[in-house]
């Protein structure tokens, strides 16, 4: 059981760590926004599901299933904030770097116009 | 499980070390996604710590820390988008 649970928590703190990296480490507003779902989603489903296990094992049914709600709450919100933010990003006036390669969202606000 | 405790203070670790990102960050778009993924490593923490020290009202402060880190994402993106 501890094996499982270890497993779990060195996943999420792998991909929690990857996302920590990104955001400090990337060049772009945009490309940290993705880093941060990074952390959001995979980071804390690990952590989420290790600590489930840890209480279904020993014995406490409402507490694993609080957890797994809070989980499931992270994770269902996130994608939300994230497509808020980076629309609100876009039409405040923040623009990709130089590389960027298609620009479909501002051909469509142009359009709209 | 002390294993718990470990994952926790990691997860705190890179909280603090996100702080970075909102000091510095060049635009607010930036500070307001470093501060929701602070908010969300913090519940995350709580989470573990409430299943280490066996008490189940950190479970209710870590849902609601994620609920708040939430609504402040989603309003400081409907401020910026000038429909609020």
């Amino acid at each position: 059981m501890r094996i499982i649970v270890d497993i779990f928590l060195i996943f999420g703190c792998f991909f929690a760590f990857a996302g920590t990296v990104g955001i400090i480490r990337m060049p772009d507003s945009f490309c940290r926004m993705q880093s941060s779902t990074n952390i959001a989603t995979l980071g804390t489903l690990g952590a989420v599901l290790g600590g489930a296990v840890y209480s279904f094992w020993s014995g406490n049914i409402g507490t694993g299933v609080k957890v797994l709600v809070i989980g499931m709450f992270i994770v269902l919100t996130n994608p939300i904030a994230g497509h808020a933010i980076c629309k609100a990003a876009y039409k405040y006036g923040i623009r990709p770097d130089k590389k960027f390669v298609c620009d479909d969202y501002g051909r469509d606000i142009a359009d709209g116009k | 499980m002390i294993e718990l405790i470990y994952a926790g203070v990691f997860y705190i670790l890179l909280s603090i070390v996100l702080i970075y990102r909102v000091a510095k960050g060049p635009n607010v778009v930036d500070r307001a996604v470093a501060s929701d993924s602070i908010d969300i490593m913090t519940s995350v923490a709580l989470i573990l710590f409430s299943l280490y020290s066996g008490r189940g009202i950190y479970l209710d402060i870590a849902l609601i820390i994620a609920l708040l880190g939430f609504i402040g994402t989603v309003l400081i993106s409907r401020y910026l988008e000038g429909r609020l």
